[in-house]
């Protein structure tokens, strides 16, 4: 019963967060309201006894997804204004889809001939011994060893692609180059110049150059 | 202590695992990393190091699975904990793939040069697309499939957009990259009911469940062809068919035409791969449902395509909907559901990728520094210019059109005989492909027309800049579509005995 | 989990997929929310999995919900990195603004 009640509670306040996310007025509040969107979907997962999925999808997308659309919301700077426009325009079409194929899905999915599992199966999962981490784990590197490399390929691509598509090098700023300044030699620093030692004024303690001795610095 | 257990297991039975099966998918990853990483130190004016790297890579590969099916094996044998599949079909569809990104880089390299795109990512790139297009080819599981077609969509989003300064790019690029994101949550949600219904995400499993269900039923679930729907929502989005090919025309046109030239060829023959894996090898016990949806798709993409391609002024775009028509043509070839509609599929899918290099080839050999030839006008008069290319280009049109003896026409006629030979009821859909493609080929012989009729608008005497590489390896891809026309026998025979069942 | 069935877990999926969909057919202007709308349609799709891994007792789907995490990551990445030029060549993410080829 208390699972119930915290199911329930959990899916309103998921499917509400959902719907501000499409209809916020201020994209920076749509971002928000995604963050408790996944928030309250990791608990539904952990209802679910996917404990450690849950777990990743506050770290990665909480963490770090949801701050790189922040970032480029406020890097971006748009005018937030004029962006709503046509969204009442268009309201009425996307709720009538939404309900038709919504309609649809709960007639289908309404109907038996999901695999389930037995009792008995259920209730070794349900275990207090259990640990999903450790059951993901224990496939994830010998079973799935092909998708986890490929996973592995996904990121440096997307690394590379990321770099390509936004970095620029711009030139009014100027830059240190790590590279020069380790490889600098002695001599591009000091320039030794021979020169006539001239005769000191007693007086005033002036020289005539006003080379320094030793030489200049570059 | 179970745990322990399971995991020593899995060890014991790693040895099952003979990785050396994968080794080209492992040989490509490693020339990746190593190309990036070389890149890094060569200097602008030595670039062309990274590309000839990139198709020594590429050539490299085509020898090594040549030589696999020819002396070691044909047979379907799996690795990775079934999750890899090597077999004889896909090994043809990667050697295409091969050969003919060779082509598509070969004919990019001058234009990329021209508009200083030319740069080791933009190849990195590239081949990161193809492992992705290889990982496809060789997936065995629902999962490797689904991870394929990302890194093979990811690498394109990226080449769209790869030339930052242009407006026209970022804009097909951001295109591609909605669609194609929800096309692959169509896919995921299709995959996801399939999943709840059988428990199993390798291929292989499910079509052994699905197998026994249709034995013991005669109608299957609704919930499994509500699913069904969606996957098949998902592969007309990649395909690019009517009613969800809106983004082909836009991301033809806007990208640069190295990245359509790349686009509109081998990604073909990797989404041919797709459906064979997911409807002929997964989802096969239910061919009933699937054809019924696939003949509305193809109906839709030869009408739409042939009509709607009459009424374009850039060629690029004529072309995106020529594309759209022959996937409908390809289609048809799993409509007949047999292993002959397979093999004619996979015959058109591999002839019209070659033919679409030629095509997409031409107009980068006709576009320069600051020109891009992609409006038909700038076809006007092509035989007075240049007689030599714009027979090429008549052989190529003619070839899309399908008219004999190009390979084209052979590629129309073997699928259409499929479908007709599968004695299904559905010989009224061959007469209709047949009369689209009729209408079809008025936009082709119009470009024909343009060329050997037409005075030019301007004159426009500027020689093609292309090295002597481009201008041999391109005639021979264009006298291709000639030659394999007149002897198709050979691809024919491939393509049917990668299809048939006890080899 | 006692008192909740499978179809509860895949109603709540559905409604959230078609709450994305739609906010995808709605959102005619703002491409960042566009974006948002295509992690939120993930994120059904991942509820889906993970309730039909927990009730036939098979850890697949897990995994699978794993992999697209992964790769969910990286397409939001990328589909930023091309905001960006876009935004950079255009000065607008307005989806009404992406007219430039017709035909």
């Amino acid at each position: 019963m208390f699972t119930q009640i915290l199911f329930y509670g959990y899916a309103a306040i998921l499917l509400i967060s959902a719907i501000l996310v499409v209809s916020a007025r201020n994209t920076i509040h749509s971002a928000l309201f995604l963050v408790l969107a996944f928030f309250t979907c990791a608990v539904i997962w952990i209802l679910l006894r996917a404990e450690f999925l849950a777990i990743v999808l506050v770290l990665v997308y909480v963490g770090a997804v949801m701050v790189l659309f922040l970032f480029v919301v406020m890097m971006l700077n748009v005018n937030l204004e004029p962006l709503r426009e046509g969204f009442v325009r268009n309201l009425p079409v996307g709720i009538l889809v939404a309900l038709i194929v919504a309609a649809e899905m709960f007639l289908v999915l309404s109907t038996k001939g999901f695999k389930l599992a037995e009792q008995s199966e259920l209730a070794l999962v349900d275990a207090t011994g259990y640990s999903n981490t450790k059951a993901i784990g224990a496939v994830l590197y010998t079973d799935y060893l092909y998708a986890f490399e490929i996973a592995a390929v996904v990121l440096v691509l997307a690394m590379v692609t990321a770099i390509v598509l936004t970095m620029k090098k711009s030139v009014n700023t100027k830059r240190q180059n790590p590279g020069h300044q380790v490889r600098v030699k002695r001599k591009d620093r000091i320039r030794l110049i021979k020169m006539d030692s001239e005769p000191v004024n007693r007086k005033t303690g002036d020289t005539k150059s006003d080379d320094a001795e030793k030489g200049d610095v570059k | 202590m179970i745990h322990a257990l399971v995991t020593a297991q899995s060890v014991i039975a790693a040895p099952a695992n003979d990785y050396g099966l994968a080794l080209p998918e492992i040989i490509m990853l490693s020339a990746i990393c190593a190309i990036l990483i070389i890149d890094l130190f060569v200097s602008q004016n030595k670039r062309i190091i990274t590309y000839l790297l990139t198709q020594a890579t590429l050539i490299g590969l085509a020898i090594y699975t040549i030589h696999y099916i020819l002396h070691i094996s044909t047979a379907t044998e799996y690795t990775f904990n079934d999750s890899f599949i090597r077999d004889f079909k896909g090994d043809v569809l990667k050697i295409a793939i091969y050969i003919i990104c060779f082509l598509v880089f070969l004919y990019s390299k001058d234009y990329l040069r021209e508009r200083r795109l030319f740069k080791g990512e933009y190849f990195v790139i590239g081949l990161f697309g193809v492992l992705g297009m290889m990982i496809m080819v060789s997936a065995a599981s629902m999962l490797i499939l689904y991870l394929g077609l990302e890194v093979m969509s990811l690498s394109l989003y990226a080449m769209v957009a790869f030339n930052r300064k242009s407006s026209v790019a970022s804009e097909a690029a951001m295109k591609y990259f909605v669609l194609g994101a929800i096309a692959s949550g169509m896919l995921l949600y299709g995959i996801s009911i399939i999943y709840g219904v059988t428990g199993h995400i390798g291929i292989g499993e499910i079509s052994s469940y699905l197998g026994e269900l249709a034995k013991s039923k005669t109608t299957m679930p609704l919930s499994l062809v509500f699913g069904l729907v969606f996957i098949l929502i998902g592969i007309a989005f990649k395909l690019g068919a009517v009613p969800f090919h809106m983004w082909v025309p836009d991301i033809y046109h806007g990208a640069p035409t190295s990245v359509t030239l790349y686009i509109g060829t081998i990604t073909k023959i990797a989404a041919f791969a797709m459906v064979v894996r997911l409807l002929v090898d997964g989802l096969g016990p239910m061919h009933k449902e699937w054809t019924q949806i696939l003949v509305v798709l193809s109906l839709l993409s030869l009408a739409v395509g042939n009509i709607v391609a009459i009424a374009q002024t850039n060629i690029k775009r004529m072309l995106a909907y020529s594309t759209i028509s022959h996937i409908g043509f390809l289609l048809l070839g799993f409509i007949a559901a047999n292993e002959n509609g397979y093999s004619a599929s996979m015959f058109y899918v591999i002839t019209y990728a070659i033919i679409a290099a030629a095509a997409f080839g031409l107009i980068i050999l006709f576009s320069r520094k600051g020109f891009e030839s992609d409006n038909l006008n700038d076809f006007k008069g092509l035989n007075e210019r240049h007689p030599w290319y714009a027979f090429m280009m008549l052989i190529v049109m003619f070839s899309l059109a399908g008219v004999p003896p190009t390979v084209g026409f052979f590629a129309k006629l073997h699928v259409l005989q499929a479908l007709i030979k599968a004695d299904i009821g559905l010989t009224w859909l061959a007469i209709v492909a047949v009369s689209f493609a009729i209408i079809g080929a008025f936009y082709y012989i119009r470009v024909i027309k343009l060329m050997y009729f037409d005075k030019p608008v301007t004159e426009d005497n500027t020689p093609i800049t292309a090295g002597a590489d481009m201008h041999i390896v391109l005639s021979v891809n264009c006298l291709l579509a000639l030659g394999l026309g007149l002897f198709p026998g050979a691809l024919i025979y491939l393509c049917s005995l990668v299809f048939t069942p006890a080899v | 989990m006692t008192g909740i069935g499978l179809q509860e877990c895949l109603f709540l999926a559905a409604l959230l997929f078609c709450i994305s969909i739609a906010g995808i057919f709605i959102n005619r202007k703002n491409l960042i929310v566009l974006l948002m709308c295509i992690e939120l349609m993930l994120l059904a799709i991942n509820l889906n999995f993970i309730a039909f891994s927990y009730f036939s007792a098979t850890i697949s789907g897990q995994i699978f919900v794993f992999f697209i995490l992964t790769v969910a990551a990286a397409e939001a990445a990328i589909g930023l990195a091309i905001l960006v030029t876009l935004y950079r060549n255009r000065q607008t993410i307005n989806v009404a603004d992406l007219d430039e080829m017709k035909g």
